[in-house]
């Protein structure tokens, strides 16, 4: 494996909890790897299959959606779809031979500036395990 | 079994509008609305299409219109699913569900080869799915140099999305420029076809229309089998199993949650 | 109500799939593939799938139209058949038969670009006949 691959992750984070947890790691100063490109979307129910495949489609070795706890969405249920249709997403995935391992959901509240900078860190060290996904997803 | 059937569609035409059921001619065998004294010896019910979508072309013309249906048991499952997004009022439609047989059911590796509202011929037990396990007994990067042989052939005919019943979005993503782009051949592999994939979940009824109407020979049903395993798996969810089941990606997780 | 379904050959191309043509009350709404059919099989490509969709598209020509001051106007089918007869005779007498060239579609049917190549070759008397699929 070229140790030239710089992983190029997308992020979906919510504007209420996973995008204010990302502001609070950049405030405090907390490192973590730059590889992943943030979308803020007001809620991690507006991701959209569609929108996961579309950012594999350009070129994205990883996909990481981020949102509230479940509970706690601003939209009251709007993660409860993000919980749902992840899970299939990935089986999808794994059926047509693409590592499920590079679409991640997590839930980071605003708070959890230690909790995002553990999964950007965690999520890019797993896509460069992985390779680059460039070749096998259009 | 077809006199019997005849039989009862015939006695059914005196209280309904109408039972939309296969007609064979010389001009092959589809879908027709037979009439009170139409010759109902032209009633087949092989090759089978399927029935939903005509049901739900039907009432968009006249939601008030009284239909008997000939249906088999993926033909009631998909008037179910229909019926709980508001596509079909089955309360207007009387099923005059039929058993398949057992060849029937081997070919379509079918589950459940009959439908709840079973009116002429004998349940035959259903099938499990071996392409399944075929299939998950597959490495990784088989299943990738497989599906990537499969779907290097897809010709984006929309044959698949056309023929399903659960499909009657007026606007289609598969036709969105956004996610599928005009133009492009062989559709992006696996992005257009995961997509599709998606939208079946919670919906598909294993009817494989779909992979029978592929120019390609895609074995589509593969892949959605497994999805629906894993609806159930995962939601405790099976498509056309009672209306009063919520599709499980629409709901909250109070409503139906995540299991396992 | 009535729905039938009426066996026909699509128009596009010469494979020659069997389609059904929808049919509620007296209007044509969709194609569904026939089973049967020796050479579709219950398969088809995206233009049978279509087939029918030109019978009552808005962009459908119901009226001949001759060009004037920029645009078109509306004519009678002899005004206009005679204004073309003419043209082409003209042409064809001053330059002779092979200076009209006659362009087929993809797009049109088959039956439409039988007549047309018909019409090129033996009335007008010129094989200059191509086809937007060659191109």
């Amino acid at each position: 494996m070229t140790t030239d691959f710089e992983p190029r992750i997308i992020g979906f984070l919510c504007n209420w909890c996973s995008y204010a947890g990302a502001d609070t790691a950049g405030i405090s100063r907390f490192k973590y790897q730059p590889n992943v490109r943030i979308v803020r979307v007001m809620c991690s129910g507006r991701v959209s299959p569609e929108l996961v495949l579309r950012a594999f489609r350009e070129g994205a070795d990883g996909v990481l959606v981020l949102g509230c706890h479940i509970g706690d969405c601003h939209y009251v249920s709007g993660n409860h779809r993000t919980a749902k249709r992840m899970p299939i997403l990935r089986r999808i995935l794994e059926y047509v031979g693409i590592e499920p391992e590079r679409l991640r959901l997590d839930w980071v509240s605003s708070a959890e500036a230690p909790k995002f900078q553990q999964v950007v860190n965690e999520f890019t060290k797993t896509i460069r395990e992985l390779g680059p996904a460039r070749q096998v997803i259009q | 079994m077809m006199e019997e059937l005849r039989k009862v569609v015939n006695e059914l035409l005196n209280e309904l509008d109408g039972v939309v059921a296969l007609r064979g001619s010389s001009e092959g065998v589809a879908p027709h609305l037979f009439r009170s004294g139409n010759d109902l010896s032209e009633l087949v019910i092989v090759p089978k299409y399927p029935m939903a979508s005509v049901l739900d072309l039907l009432q968009d013309a006249d939601s008030d219109v009284r239909l008997g249906v000939v249906a088999r048991g993926c033909d009631e499952r998909a008037l179910i699913e229909l019926a709980k997004r508001q596509q079909v009022n089955l309360d207007n439609v009387r099923i005059i569900g039929i058993a398949c047989s057992a060849e029937e059911a081997e070919e379509c590796r079918c589950a459940l080869p009959y439908p709840q509202n079973l009116m002429v011929g004998e349940k035959v037990q259903g099938v499990e799915d071996r392409l399944i396990a075929e299939h998950e007994a597959l490495a990784r990067q088989e299943r990738l140099e497989f599906w990537k042989r499969q779907f290097a052939k897809c010709l984006k005919c929309y044959g698949c999305r056309n023929i399903c019943p659960e499909c009657f979005c007026e606007e289609c993503v598969l036709e969105d420029e956004l996610w599928a782009q005009t133009g492009v051949l062989p559709p992006p592999f696996p992005t257009f076809h995961i997509l599709r994939a998606m939208h079946t979940v919670g919906k598909c009824v294993g009817c494989g229309e779909c992979e029978r109407t592929c120019p390609a020979g895609i074995p589509l049903t593969i892949l959605y089998s497994l999805l629906r395993r894993d609806a159930k798996e995962l939601f405790g969810y099976e498509a056309g199993a009672s209306i009063e089941d919520r599709p499980p990606l629409v709901v909250t997780l109070d409503e139906v949650p995540i299991r396992g | 109500m009535e729905y039938k379904n009426v066996l026909t050959t699509c128009v596009y191309c010469g494979a020659g799939c069997g389609l059904y043509l929808q049919v509620l009350d007296g209007k044509v709404v969709g194609v569904l593939p026939c089973k049967t059919h020796p050479i579709s099989e219950g398969k088809l490509c995206v233009k049978g799938w279509n087939a029918h969709s030109f019978i009552y598209h808005e962009d459908r020509l119901i009226k001949p139209l001759i060009r004037a001051d920029g645009g078109f106007r509306e004519a009678t089918w002899n005004e206009a058949l005679d204004l073309i007869a003419s043209k082409l005779t003209e042409v064809k007498e001053k330059h002779g038969p092979d200076a009209i060239g006659f362009l087929a579609s993809a797009k049109c049917t088959n039956e439409d670009n039988y007549v047309l190549q018909k019409f090129a070759r033996a009335v007008i008397g010129t094989n200059n006949v191509d086809h937007c699929a060659r191109l």
